[in-house]
């Protein structure tokens, strides 16, 4: 074997990650581990690796990506679902070849990968046949899919539409599809964009793939379960609270990420892996400095303000949690939870209400999570109602908080410049997995999920070979 | 030196864009670590950027529908090349350089331009949505880069009263341009910074779009893209280290040794930043480079020029 061979199968595995229900930890977990690389695109992957349960309506943007991966590649599963049946629908099988891997063992990455670079393991053939993905040539006065000299849907993409700006002027504007897989986004995000160069006209949320059929498992398990779980059980404080502390650490990993402070963000995302009670100071002395770091701020402050008028106004009144209190209103489960009396708890606030407030707001709450789980001791909260969880108030009967949140998205993000949308959107901590629950009564009726449905301009980013 | 056989001289911008584009990937690498504060032997820390290369290069490429392939193909060239005839202006010793023409500086400026033709090329050609919005991005942001450039140089040719590179090296025998002009450097490397696309000034290519311009780029063409990204890096800092860290001068040790040391200074600094800067908004980083950054340019200029005088 050549020297060039020996070389890159020591390389570090680059990985493209597609996010199914209930892999979501899994998949922040796979961040940190040694010899891998998640990588942005998936052009630059050598193994697809499918970490949860895939989903009806993931199936076939995972294999359009899965078709994106440059040769050699291999396609590995790691089911977190290790009770129940990991793929009840038998999806996987649309993948050519599939190798399962256990949560957290590298091992078979790397196995994989050097059978795959030194030739020993055949590259997967692609799974969807090469062809446009929409019937156009030939249709329209000029045969190019279209009704007039413009406009149409040539490859099964539509072309420019034209749109004012905010100078007034008419200018192309693209529809694009971003999502379910887009790296920047949360997994299963799909937004309906109408893009001017760089800037978002028009906004709209698209189908949630997570959404639950007929005789599917619920989604989960999520990546507040343990929030979920006890409202019906009881559960230490100090627990619920280490819970969130780890949770808003890993949100501000995937939020520094997001802002190119890819190893910045490592560094909370490792710490919040091991997060004990004892890491108090820790939490405290590394969320001071990051709220100081002025590139930050300035990549953030003024950034999606969600002020109370946003929040109160339209249908989005259900907006809770940090999201909320970063606009100065000191709303929050725990204030009237008997378990939280005489702990000296106060909601932490802050009043400016845009990204950098909630990043702040965040960090804060992760400290001050660290003081009170420290404070309660051996407390257990009994099984009630209005639990305060990461991103929201959880109750029996009531959505769960991204739902409200993804509502605020096409306000919010119209007119923003697309790095702006990003920092917006990933200050928001959606989980569109938890948003595909209608409610967590278990008897309740419906199933279906409550998200406005995509726009007609929908077919403007289906295409085969577009991006991830 | 002889430069009559053109083996030399292409050996010698060879050398110094292939190590220092090493040397980038290995501080990368370093410091990624470093802020993480997690620990890797230094073996792998070494060996990492040729086994990334080695996968690359045996990573087959992809294609798009209907990408423009040959403007596809000229963009990491057109970056690279331009690299090497902005390392040709600069003298690694006395008498050193392969190309000390009377302008070098202009040279270096209009070489400087042709980024913004090597990146929007490169979003163009895929023929896809998220490459071409960072080629726009890229555009948008060039001329902001490229002003404070060209003013901060200009500044540093005003005491050596020449244009050449050598001359100004020589200029500063007495006192270095980072003394003498101290808003010349920080500029410069701001400027710089964004020339190659690096770290907070990362539009084109950044985390948001998926990778930008080389969102739809695989195997060889992303190792080279790569590649030709770090050369415009390190050709900005040894650019920088000639201009206002005096060059190949300095005591004891010897002249291509001095201007090693610090062109590999201004790489770790230009890395370290990479690290420690969030992404920069773009509509306001267009504000602050024509309030701020041009005027204090100018200053620089205006300054530099009375003091010549």
């Amino acid at each position: 074997m050549g020297v060039i061979a020996r070389l890159a199968e020591g390389a570090e595995v680059p990985l493209f990650l597609v996010v199914g229900a209930g892999g979501r930890l899994a998949a922040d977990d796979l961040h940190l581990q040694r010899g891998v690389r998640v990588v942005d695109t998936p052009r630059a992957a050598a193994l697809l690796v499918v970490v949860g349960r895939i989903t009806r309506a993931l199936l076939h943007p995972a294999l359009v990506v899965h078709d994106q991966l440059p040769l050699p590649r291999a396609t590995l599963w790691m089911p977190t679902d290790t009770e129940g049946d990991a793929d009840p629908g038998g999806l996987m099988a649309a993948f050519p070849a599939v190798t399962t891997a256990d949560v957290g063992n590298a091992d078979e990455f790397r196995t994989v990968f050097a059978d795959l670079v030194s030739g020993r393991r055949p590259s997967d053939p692609p799974a969807l046949p090469d062809m446009e993905p929409a019937h156009w040539r030939g249709v329209g006065p000029y045969g190019h899919g279209g009704a007039g000299m413009t406009g149409g849907v040539p490859f099964g993409r539509a072309l420019p539409s034209r749109a004012p700006d905010p100078d007034g002027l008419e200018l192309d504007q693209l529809p694009l599809q971003l999502g379910p897989l887009h790296p920047a986004l949360p997994p299963g995000l799909v937004l309906h964009v109408g893009l001017q160069g760089d800037v978002v006209r028009q906004v709209a949320v698209g189908t949630n793939p997570y959404q639950v059929w007929p005789g599917d498992p619920s989604p989960g398990p999520l990546d507040t379960a343990l929030f979920v779980d006890a409202l019906r059980a009881p559960t230490p404080v100090a627990d619920l609270e280490l819970a969130r502390a780890r949770h808003h650490l890993r949100w501000a990993a995937r939020a520094l990420r997001l802002q190119g402070l890819g190893a910045l963000g490592r560094r909370l995302a490792i710490l919040a892996r091991s997060l004990t009670a004892g890491d108090r100071g820790t939490v405290e002395s590394l969320s001071r400095r990051m709220t100081k770091r002025r590139s930050l701020a300035w990549a953030m402050a003024g950034v999606g303000v969600a002020d109370g008028e946003l929040l109160d106004g339209l249908e989005a009144r259900l907006v809770t949690g940090p999201v909320r209190r970063a606009a100065g209103q000191a709303e929050d489960a725990r204030d009237h939870d008997p378990a939280y009396e005489g702990l000296g708890f106060e909601p932490v606030v802050h009043r400016e209400a845009d990204a950098w407030a909630r990043f702040r707001q965040r960090l804060a709450e992760a400290t001050q999570a660290m003081d009170l789980a420290e404070r309660a001791g051996t407390r257990l909260r009994q099984p009630g109602p209005a639990l305060e969880g990461p991103r929201g108030t959880l109750h029996p009967d009531t959505a769960m908080p991204t739902t409200a949140l993804l509502e605020l998205l096409p306000d919010l993000l119209a007119g923003m410049e697309w790095g702006d949308a990003v920092t917006t959107v990933a200050s928001l901590d959606l989980d569109v997995e938890e948003a595909a629950l209608p409610t967590l009564t278990p008897a309740s009726g419906s199933r279906m999920v409550g998200i406005p449905a995509a726009p007609d301009y929908q077919n403007g980013g289906g295409g085969a070979k577009t991006r991830p | 030196m002889n430069w009559s056989s053109p083996l030399p001289a292409l050996l010698l911008v060879g050398a110094v864009l292939g190590l220092g584009a090493y040397a980038v990937a290995v501080l990368d690498g370093a410091a990624a670590l470093v802020t993480a504060r997690q620990r890797l032997p230094l073996g792998d820390i070494v060996i990492g950027p040729l086994r990334q290369a080695a996968l690359a290069a045996r990573t087959r490429r992809s294609t798009t529908e209907r990408p423009d392939l040959q403007a596809w193909a000229l963009a990491p060239a057109l970056l690279a090349g331009m690299a090497a005839g902005a390392v040709a202006t600069v003298p690694f010793g006395p008498d050193t350089a392969v190309a000390d023409v009377d302008d070098g500086i202009v040279a270096f400026g209009a070489v400087m331009a042709v980024v913004m033709v090597g990146v929007y090329l490169h979003g163009w050609s895929a023929n896809s949505p998220l490459p071409l919005v960072g080629g726009y991005r890229f555009i948008a942001l060039a001329l902001s880069y490229e002003m404070p450039l060209a003013l901060v140089l200009i500044a540093a040719a005003l005491p050596a009263e020449s244009l050449s590179v050598g001359a100004i090296v020589e200029s500063q025998y007495d006192l270095w341009n980072v003394v003498r002009q101290p808003l010349g450097l920080p500029l410069y490397l701001v400027a710089g910074t964004g020339l190659a696309f690096w770290g907070p000034l990362n539009g084109a290519d950044g985390a948001d779009l998926a990778g930008g311009t080389s969102a739809e780029v695989s195997g060889p063409a992303r190792l080279m893209w790569a590649l030709s990204r770090r050369f415009v890096l390190v050709a900005v800092a040894v650019m920088g280290a000639a201009v206002f860290l005096g060059g190949w001068q300095g005591p004891w040790l010897p002249a291509p040794l001095w201007m090693a040391l610090k062109t590999l200074a201004l790489l770790a600094v230009l890395v370290a930043a990479g690290h420690r800067l969030a992404r920069v908004r773009l509509e306001r980083f267009v504000v602050v480079a024509w309030v701020v950054f041009i005027p204090l340019a100018l200053v620089d200029v205006f300054v530099s020029g009375a003091l010549a005088l």
